[in-house]
């Protein structure tokens, strides 16, 4: 899991039934500090959790298919939680 | 598995209900005489064992290994804090 910034929002219309309905955001993953940490990747926000702009932690790998509801999505990122503080 | 400090702690509201409850922690991957590992290599895990900051732990976790440990139905949670470290014999064994 790593810390993200939503630094942009994935508009498709044409998806696998898997993923209707679920916001794809681009995010940053970043250190602590906020300094950028490797290359921008696409994350699913199965539960609205996130939103433009925002600090996130996101799960990668077979974990964030767990994220859905149905416990099965292709996907290997999601969004777990809102960062207030890290303190 | 990896050796890592736990250098702050992550506080969130919103949240995925499988992480109500849990604290979350930044660990930075240190080596095993406690130097750390660069700088821009840092990960987010989910305590399970009481760890603090300033505490070297042992983290790591695999697919499906928090659903059994937290036993969630559903746990989008890959890596977990699992130990804290009181000493590592290193290269003097």
């Amino acid at each position: 899991m790593k810390l993200g910034k939503v630094i942009g929002v994935v508009w498709a219309t044409k998806k696998v039934p898997q993923i209707h309905g679920c916001r794809l955001y681009v995010v940053q993953p970043i250190l602590e500090n906020g300094q950028d940490s490797g290359q921008p990747l696409v994350v699913a926000d199965p539960k609205n959790i996130a939103a433009p702009g925002d600090r996130i932690v996101f799960v990668t790998n077979t974990d964030a298919a767990q994220a859905f509801d149905t416990g099965f999505a292709p996907v290997n990122a999601s969004v777990v939680e809102l960062v207030d503080d890290i303190a | 598995m990896f050796l890592a400090r736990v250098k702050k702690k992550v506080v969130a509201t919103e949240k995925h209900p499988a992480y109500h409850g849990k604290r979350l922690f930044v660990v930075k991957p240190v080596y095993p005489d406690g130097r750390e590992k660069g700088t821009d290599n840092e990960w987010i895990a989910v305590d399970y064992v009481g760890a603090g900051i300033g505490d070297i732990v042992v983290c790591g976790g695999a697919p499906g290994v928090a659903k059994e440990v937290f036993d969630l139905e559903l746990a989008p949670i890959r890596t977990l804090i699992m130990a804290i470290v009181d000493h590592v014999d290193y290269r003097d064994i």
